[in-house]
């Protein structure tokens, strides 16, 4: 579903991303981890369409820029970013719109209330807290219908109640068919639903492998993480 | 497209309704639209050339001048961060929709044009003051207006072609910034060296920004042509001005989407950046915003409780200064008053340094207004602080006081010297501008005392903006008083000075309760 072929991308002098390459398929929950500063977010922006960047992305076979393929993906980024005078059920028409979907209202109130949301339906973005937006942005990424999801940082400033929840609808996400990618530096927080762990650091990724291999070989997740990205620090300056 | 205009239609809708909930809000709203309508019927209305007839030149001189250094700032900053009409939202929302990007650029444009509401609200403010010192035509309100508005769509346009180019390598962007500093540093040097001339300031703002390299050059000149037909009536410069902002906004539009539809990069700093420049803006803290900061200082934190709040403050203000505590809001505040004195005709020679403390007054405002202990408040540390309430709310406002006294000297002396006048004028000049601060100072906490942090940070400002002015006007109206019975400046001043004292004394008192009754907001 998500090809990533040589992907590199550069500000300025700073190689950011250097020759990345991944899949995540259909029915697949990838996680891509990496301590600050790896690329993890680089490499997120430059699927979203965000940035410009060398090399190939495609979702479901379509450039990642092309209106085919934004149709198909949401995208929730590291922080949630309202329009300040529109209320939470506008946000939710508004993609409606942008998307054309028919039918969605009965989606809305379902993802609404699973995040606690239905009450606050009528509150503009300024009044909400930042986990209530961060609720909001999950909604409206996953009120399309995705058939592939980015999730950049998605726990940060979530309620242990909307941890749940969405750690249930990446699992539900998965079994419907849809590839899920999730960047995150706090290993705990994906410890039981990935399947797919990309290891980044310095802009590269460094480990790739599925949770049944890495079971079969006896090793965690953990001590891999540590013994790839520490690697640099242990040596005496 | 239309899924774009529901953002607008409905954002619009929104804020309609919520200012109809909340009476406090729509009373400050009636009051600006009042306002606004007010200046613009006596814009319209008003006779021109009631002071003084300026010559076109003139007019055309303060045009060029005022447009090239609004080109300059804006463009080398976008240059920087990228220019953008975006926010974060329509970045999260919109670049990764199923929509075209031109459609988006369409989309913005037309937030824009709403934009564009604040700098004609600043060009209106202006018009009745040209009109007292120009003979306008009488299409000439609409003339300004004309030309606000094309500054205003244009230079986020050229900015983001720079940028796009720019933003290639660090290389780029440091020959576009070279090439801008140098043509500003070669309009400085021929403007100097006209002033040693010509020994008149006017004279050589009227002579150096009518020459037509500056009135034909692309852009600047364009722009003030179209104003400066306010005086000179639909010349071919204006022609030439308008069909080249036509021109040049409708072209780089569709060069901007035709031939790199990949803008989405170009705008995210920019808009990264417009988020920050709003959250420094709700702190009270744009004026510091984007400074550099130095790493290290000779100026160390000392003191303990509340003592410790002031000397951070100098410590903060000294890491963004240029010289001691001369930072950029000085620098417009002294720059600004020094030339209102020369451009202002002063027949009488009675007031020499009261014109400037008057005009520096009220620049002060323009600064302090935003609200400095905002910043303090965003932050939990001072409602932790084990002191009294009085003593906390001293120190946290004396850094102010410091700097106003620092840009009061500097100001004052300078102008002192310039127009040769007494010391004691001097000395009560400064005292007066320091007052003036502190009335506006205790002025912005009594108001977050009274209003809380309301709906909106501009309506907020332009409420403590009335409010201050009006406060501090029975003191300037008795200080004419004193000088029409005594025809002593010094003495003037004395009155305003004292006047300023009792009111932010008084203001002091009712404002100690801030920490008491109002909540961090953070």
């Amino acid at each position: 579903m998500l090809k990533v072929k040589n992907l590199s991308k550069k500000y300025e002098k700073v190689l950011a991303v250097n020759n990345v390459s991944f899949e995540v398929n259909s029915g697949e929950i990838g996680v891509l981890i990496g301590p600050n500063g790896a690329g993890k977010s680089t490499t997120i922006k430059s699927i979203a369409g965000l940035l410009r960047f060398d090399g190939e992305i495609t979702i479901d076979g379509k450039p990642n820029k092309s209106i085919e393929a934004k149709r198909v993906f949401g995208y929730i980024p590291e922080t949630a970013a309202l329009y300040e005078s529109l209320t939470v059920w506008e946000h939710l028409e508004f993609i409606a719109r942008a998307y054309g979907l028919k039918d969605w209202k009965d989606t809305a109130e379902v993802l609404l209330k699973r995040f606690d949301m239905d009450d606050k339906k009528d509150k503009i973005g300024k009044e909400l807290s930042k986990g209530m937006q961060q609720k909001v942005s999950i909604c409206c990424a996953l009120l399309i219908n995705p058939r592939m999801v980015m999730f950049d940082e998605p726990m940060i400033g979530l309620d242990p109640k909307a941890i749940k929840e969405l750690k249930e609808i990446f699992v539900e996400l998965k079994s419907a068919g849809c590839a899920v990618l999730i960047s995150t530096h706090i290993l705990d927080s994906i410890a039981e639903i990935w399947d797919k762990a990309l290891i980044m650091n310095k802009g590269e990724i460094v480990y790739v492998n599925t949770r049944d291999a890495m079971l079969a070989s006896g090793e965690s997740l953990e001590h891999i993480f540590f013994s790839l990205t520490d690697k640099e620090e242990e040596k005496p300056a | 497209m239309k899924a774009l205009m529901f953002i607008i239609r409905r954002t619009f809708k929104n804020l309609f309704k919520g200012v109809l909930k909340k009476p406090s809000l729509l009373i400050g709203y009636i009051f600006i639209i009042l306002f606004i309508a007010l200046m613009l019927v006596a814009s319209f209305a008003m006779p021109a050339g009631l002071i003084r007839s300026g010559s076109p030149e003139f007019f055309t001189g303060i045009m060029s001048l005022v447009f090239m250094f609004m080109y300059y700032t804006y463009i080398k900053l976008g240059i920087e961060k990228g220019s953008t009409y975006f926010r974060m939202a329509d970045v999260n929302f919109t670049f990764t929709a199923p929509i075209m990007p031109n459609k988006i650029l369409l989309y913005a444009f037309i937030k824009q044009i709403g934009g564009t509401i604040l700098f004609l609200f600043i060009a209106t403010c202006q018009i009745p003051n040209l009109k007292n010192n120009f003979a306008m035509q009488s299409y000439g309100v609409w003339m300004i207006l004309l030309s606000a508005v094309m500054f205003a769509l244009s230079y986020p346009l050229i900015s983001m072609i720079f940028y796009s180019w720019a933003s290639k390598s660090s290389e780029r962007k440091k020959l576009l910034k070279r090439l801008f500093d140098v043509l500003a540093l070669a309009v400085v040097i021929v403007f100097i060296t006209s002033i040693a001339k010509t020994r008149s300031f006017v004279d050589s703002l009227s002579s150096v920004f009518t020459h037509p390299v500056i009135r034909y050059f692309p852009v600047i000149g364009w722009t003030s042509s179209i104003a400066s037909a306010a005086m000179n009536g639909f010349t071919l410069e204006f022609w030439i001005g308008l069909s080249g902002m036509g021109l040049l906004i409708i072209g780089t539009s569709i060069a901007l989407y035709r031939m790199n539809l990949d803008y989405y990069e170009d705008v995210l700093e920019g808009a990264e950046y417009f988020e920050a420049a709003i959250k420094a803006k709700r702190e009270g803290n744009n004026l510091r915003f984007n400074l550099k900061v130095k790493n290290k200082v000779k100026q160390n934190l000392s003191g303990t409780g509340a003592v410790s709040i002031f000397f951070r403050y100098l410590l903060e203000l000294r890491k963004t200064a240029f010289f001691l505590f001369l930072d950029r809001s000085s620098v417009m505040v002294i720059i600004a008053a020094i030339i209102f004195k020369f451009i202002m005709p002063d027949e009488s020679n009675v007031l020499t340094l009261a014109t400037i403390l008057f005009f520096a007054a009220y620049m002060l405002l323009l600064t302090q207004m935003q609200g400095g202990i905002g910043k303090e408040l965003e932050k939990h540390y001072i409602f932790l602080i084990p002191a009294s309430y009085a003593q906390k709310l001293f120190f946290a406002t004396l850094g102010e006081h410091v700097k106003n006294l620092f840009d009061g000297f500097i100001l004052f002396v300078l102008s002192g010297i310039l127009v040769k006048a007494k010391v004691e004028t001097v000395i009560s000049c400064i005292i007066a501008y320091v007052l003036f601060g502190a009335v506006y100072t205790y002025g912005d906490i009594l108001a977050r005392r009274i209003f809380g942090r309301i709906h909106s940070k501009n309506v907020m400002i332009f409420v403590k903006a009335i409010a201050n002015l009006l406060m501090v006007a029975p003191g300037i109206i008795g200080g004419v008083f004193v000088l029409t019975f005594t025809e002593s400046e010094f003495l003037m001043l004395c009155f305003i000075g004292a006047w300023s004292f009792v009111l932010a004394v008084t203001l002091f008192v009712f404002s100690t309760g801030i920490f008491k009754n109002l909540e961090t907001v953070n």
